[in-house]
């Protein structure tokens, strides 16, 4: 047996797509674009994933893509940052944000497309035949009769042992 | 012109809108609906705020169907069946008309 694929899923990650390219962008720059989110010295040189093998490099990738995304709350280096720098912070914070809360509530919901200029005429024509309501609910009875019937056909184990020698 | 029972609030635009809904035969009620609540109802339907609501929320799940990248809903009206009578629902200059009709079962006779 062949491995083709080795998906390795992390529990912990959520992705959602956004709709909004920015909303990855930090909300307030960055004072110090020199500092270094995490302690460890494997990322200090390499900005860039070296070329090693195919799968070394994609496992790098995955890896730096993860660090820069992560926040390391244990960090040693932590910047101690002073009372007033706090505040500073705070308050550009709350000002931006409430910024962004005033443009997100001006949305509304969308309005309803025009289906006709002839309301009442629309409305006085015709009812549906019930020969075809009947028809439509019969094919209704039998998809929904095919659906209950989709099985899983087990051909083999999903997990085997490998013998090692 | 006809007198209108229900929350009619008089004015001529309103009584224009129910005036040619009035006239639909078999029908056993009414209601013209806005973004801002029921503008008129009639007949079963009178005061009858709570379908609607019900018949808001569905007009606005089945106008976001879409044919294959179509820019309208592909339809003109949609009819709630049920077991003898029937909401038919349009939607037209941003409000919502439903009547509600007699659901005849029989096949129509032909002479």
């Amino acid at each position: 047996m062949v491995i083709e694929d080795v998906v390795i899923v992390c529990e912990c990650d959520t992705y959602v797509v956004p709709q909004d390219p920015d909303v990855y962008k930090p909300l307030i720059p960055h004072p110090n674009p020199d500092s270094k989110p995490l302690n460890s010295t494997e990322w200090s040189s390499a900005s860039v994933p070296s070329a090693r093998t195919d799968e070394q490099a994609l496992l790098t990738s995955i890896l730096f893509k993860t660090a820069l995304n992560i926040i390391d709350v244990s960090a040693a280096d932590s910047q101690g940052m002073e009372q007033h720098e706090y505040m500073d912070k705070a308050r550009q914070y709350s000002t931006k944000l409430a910024l962004l809360s005033n443009s997100l509530s001006q949305k509304k919901p969308l309005p309803l497309p025009s289906l006709t200029s002839q309301p009442h005429q629309v409305l006085a024509s015709d009812l549906v035949p019930y020969s075809d309501v009947q028809q439509v609910s019969k094919i209704a009875a039998y998809a929904y009769s095919a659906i209950s019937q989709i099985k899983v056909d087990a051909k083999e184990e999903l997990v085997v042992q490998f013998a090692i020698p | 012109m006809g007198l209108l029972i229900g929350n009619n609030k008089g004015n001529m635009t309103t009584s224009a809108l129910t005036q040619g809904l009035e006239r639909i035969p078999d029908q056993l009620g009414y209601l013209v609906i806005s973004e801002d609540g029921v503008l008129a109802s009639a007949g079963e339907l009178e005061n009858d705020e709570h379908t609607a609501g019900v018949i808001m929320q569905m007009v606005r799940t089945a106008c976001r169907f879409r044919q294959q990248g179509a820019a309208e809903p592909p339809f003109k009206r949609m009819s709630v069946m049920l077991e003898d009578y029937v909401y038919t629902v349009t939607v037209s200059g941003q409000k919502v008309f439903v009547v509600k009709r007699q659901n005849n079962k029989r096949e129509p006779v032909m002479v």
